[in-house]
């Protein structure tokens, strides 16, 4: 496609450590939705002439699950730590609803409809409507954090927990909110938290989508920014 | 929903489970009950029944009393050295005078304590405390009847446990359900007769949460004891039908210490609703094993596996079924090899007694009317987005426009 006219100049979108972050939280992602829903209904049997104890199935499910559910939560509280204070972008700035914001949102989702008909902004660094996009990711895992956590503090009844009474005591006081807010009941917490997952896999299959979309369509390079961290932007140079 | 005691969003503090209150605490404690029980001594029993003549009658000698007296301190989570007062208070269990009032129900909670085969002391002694009024067992009807309940309301004002079976109807005026000759609403008579009482306890899901009776589409607008009655020490003890043992618990615990016991944000007492039912599950090691009983009458029917894939709610459901059983320990439904309905949680009708994993189940959606299980709602959800990428994605092909070399007019 490189014509004489024209260049590219290379633009770094992500950073090693981001890139990193984006792919544990792809794996875990998937890691964790195979074992949600083992958890919530066992889909396959284990073999039942071999004795329990060599078996562990749905324990190991359920660790592998918690496991995930902790690299998920410490992979979230960097990245909106991030958010604000981020030396490399700020996306916190774009998130603002100011008018420049809301402007630039439109136009994004204005491409999107228009199928690239109609391209009034600077597609070279994070747009709003990407920050938004990603805001709303976050703050269902933040949703799927506390529910879990709810679930999960079920089983520490006693107020003991191997690293402490603290433990317990904490996930109480921070997820016992979420019974009263999903219907009152420890079942409605559960309802929530299997609910929630099929929203985050809507959101995985447009996220895919829009990136091989914009590949295809903005020709920057989009998709090599969570592999090498750059995209590319033409650069006329007549 | 929207329970008071729900509302008050952080209960962290009342969720620990406190068996080891420290030997300073028991030994104060200790006396207390001691002076309480001697102070209850002196006051003439209600009723002139000796507990130990009882006893003896239904062929139950000082020795099997006193196991259960042990057990019964045991469950009450107090150290053994308060056995004997507990076997005391067991003794004077007549001095406190009970109200029972049966409301919109199915007496199911009175049968569990009349009607077993071969009555244990559990049943035994809450057939001879000193119940005073109780619709359903005495003699008297109609006007004698609420002479009987006036009497006793006057005679122990301020004194009496009243014990609640059966939930209270509200819609319309409270029409669904009235008792006596004034035409008097289950909430009328509720308020009336808790003016005066001690302290009151809801016996059975339906006074505590509703129940069966306010399952959807709650056509009687059914609420529990708790959710009407304001400025009264409430206990509840949900279950359907509540564990005998859990309502000799209530009671013993008042008679030995004249207050009500520790309770959860549910205001169930800790002693009997403070662990999990899957936590002291016998089939607890098929779960984690991953050994489940796929359909009634299976291989895995046959060898006790769990039966979490035919429904069991045991890991959602706070209750000691799983320690204590019912009827003296003789059995408990997941022993018998059904799973757990979850009878002790509030909304249990509609959100935990389906017979299936919660994710297989038809659950309402928040709007009342579309019943779906959450992955049908989510393949549905699934499918949608990905027959609108699906059409984005052809319009695209057939109308877009891949960039050219031309992007400065968008940096404007």
């Amino acid at each position: 496609m490189k014509t004489s006219r024209e260049s590219y100049v290379r633009i770094k979108r992500m950073t090693p450590f981001m890139r990193v972050n984006h792919w544990v939280v792809a794996i875990s992602m998937i890691g964790a939705i195979a074992t949600g829903l083992y958890i919530g209904h066992p889909y396959y049997q284990t073999f039942i002439a071999e004795p329990a104890v060599d078996k562990y199935v749905m324990a190991w499910n359920r660790w592998v699950h918690f496991i995930l559910a902790i690299i998920f939560d410490v992979s979230s509280i960097v990245l909106a730590y991030l958010y604000f204070f981020s030396r490399f972008e700020k996306p916190y700035k774009k998130l603002i609803p100011n008018s420049k914001n809301i402007k630039e949102f439109i136009e994004v989702v204005k491409n999107l409809l228009t199928f690239n008909r109609v391209k009034r902004f600077d597609s070279s660094h994070a747009d709003s409507f990407h920050v938004v996009y990603f805001t709303i990711f976050h703050l269902m895992l933040a949703w799927m954090l506390l529910t879990g956590l709810q679930l999960y503090v079920h089983g520490l009844a006693s107020g003991e927990s191997s690293i402490g009474r603290w433990w317990p005591w904490m996930l109480h006081l921070v997820t016992d909110w979420t019974i009263a807010a999903t219907g009152g009941t420890l079942m409605d917490v559960r309802i929530s938290h299997h609910m929630t997952m099929y929203f985050i896999i809507v959101w995985i299959m447009f996220h895919i989508y829009y990136v091989v979309w914009r590949t295809i369509f903005w020709r920057e390079g989009d998709i090599s920014i969570v592999f090498g961290g750059y995209k590319f932007k033409r650069k006329r140079t007549a | 929903m929207n329970r008071e005691h729900l509302r008050g969003l952080f209960s962290a503090k009342s969720a620990r489970v406190n068996t080891n209150k420290g030997e300073e605490y028991y030994n104060s404690l200790y006396k207390r009950c001691k002076d309480r029980l001697e102070e209850l001594k002196k006051l003439k029993p209600v009723n002139n029944v000796d507990i130990m003549e009882v006893l003896e009658d239904e062929g139950i000698n000082r020795r099997d009393f006193l196991k259960w007296a042990s057990a019964m301190t045991a469950t009450l989570m107090l150290p053994a050295s308060f056995t004997p007062l507990v076997a005391e208070a067991a003794e004077v269990m007549n001095r406190v005078p009970v109200i029972w009032i049966e409301l919109q129900d199915c007496a199911g909670n009175s049968e569990a304590l009349l009607r077993s085969d071969g009555p244990k002391v559990d049943e035994i002694i809450l057939d001879i405390i000193s119940l005073e009024f109780h619709e359903t067992l005495m003699a008297a009807a109609g006007h004698q009847a609420e002479e009987q309940l006036e009497d006793a309301m006057h005679h122990f004002k301020g004194k009496y446990l009243l014990f609640v079976e059966g939930a209270i109807p509200l819609a319309n005026g409270g029409v669904y359900g009235t008792i006596g000759a004034s035409g008097e609403t289950f909430e009328e008579h509720l308020h009336r007769v808790a003016k005066d009482a001690a302290a009151i306890v809801a016996v059975g899901t339906c006074a505590t949460f509703g129940g069966v009776p306010a399952a959807a589409p709650n056509p009687t607008g059914a609420v529990g004891v708790m959710d009407i009655v304001k400025g009264k020490p409430i206990v509840n003890i949900p279950a359907c039908p509540a564990n005998p043992a859990n309502m000799v618990g209530v009671i013993l615990h008042y008679v030995l210490t004249g207050q009500i016991p520790e309770l959860d944000s549910l205001l169930r007492p800790k002693f009997a609703f403070g662990y999990r039912i899957h936590d002291n599950c016998e089939r607890r090691a098929h779960f984690d094993a991953g050994e489940f009983v796929e359909e009634w009458g299976d291989v895995g029917a046959e060898n006790n596996f769990c039966l979490y894939k035919v429904g069991c709610k045991g890991p959602m459901t706070f209750n000691n079924c799983s320690i204590i059983r019912y009827n003296e320990a003789v059995n408990w439904p997941i022993g018998a090899g059904h799973g757990c309905i979850g009878c002790s949680e509030p909304d249990f009708w509609d959100k935990y007694a389906y017979e299936r994993p919660m994710a297989d189940a038809n659950i309402k959606a928040p709007t009342g009317g579309v019943e779906k299980t959450v992955d049908e709602f989510g393949l549905g959800l699934l499918t949608a987005a990905a027959v609108g990428i699906g059409i984005h994605a052809a319009f695209s092909a057939v109308a877009g426009k891949k960039e050219t070399c031309d992007i400065e007019e968008g940096d404007k």
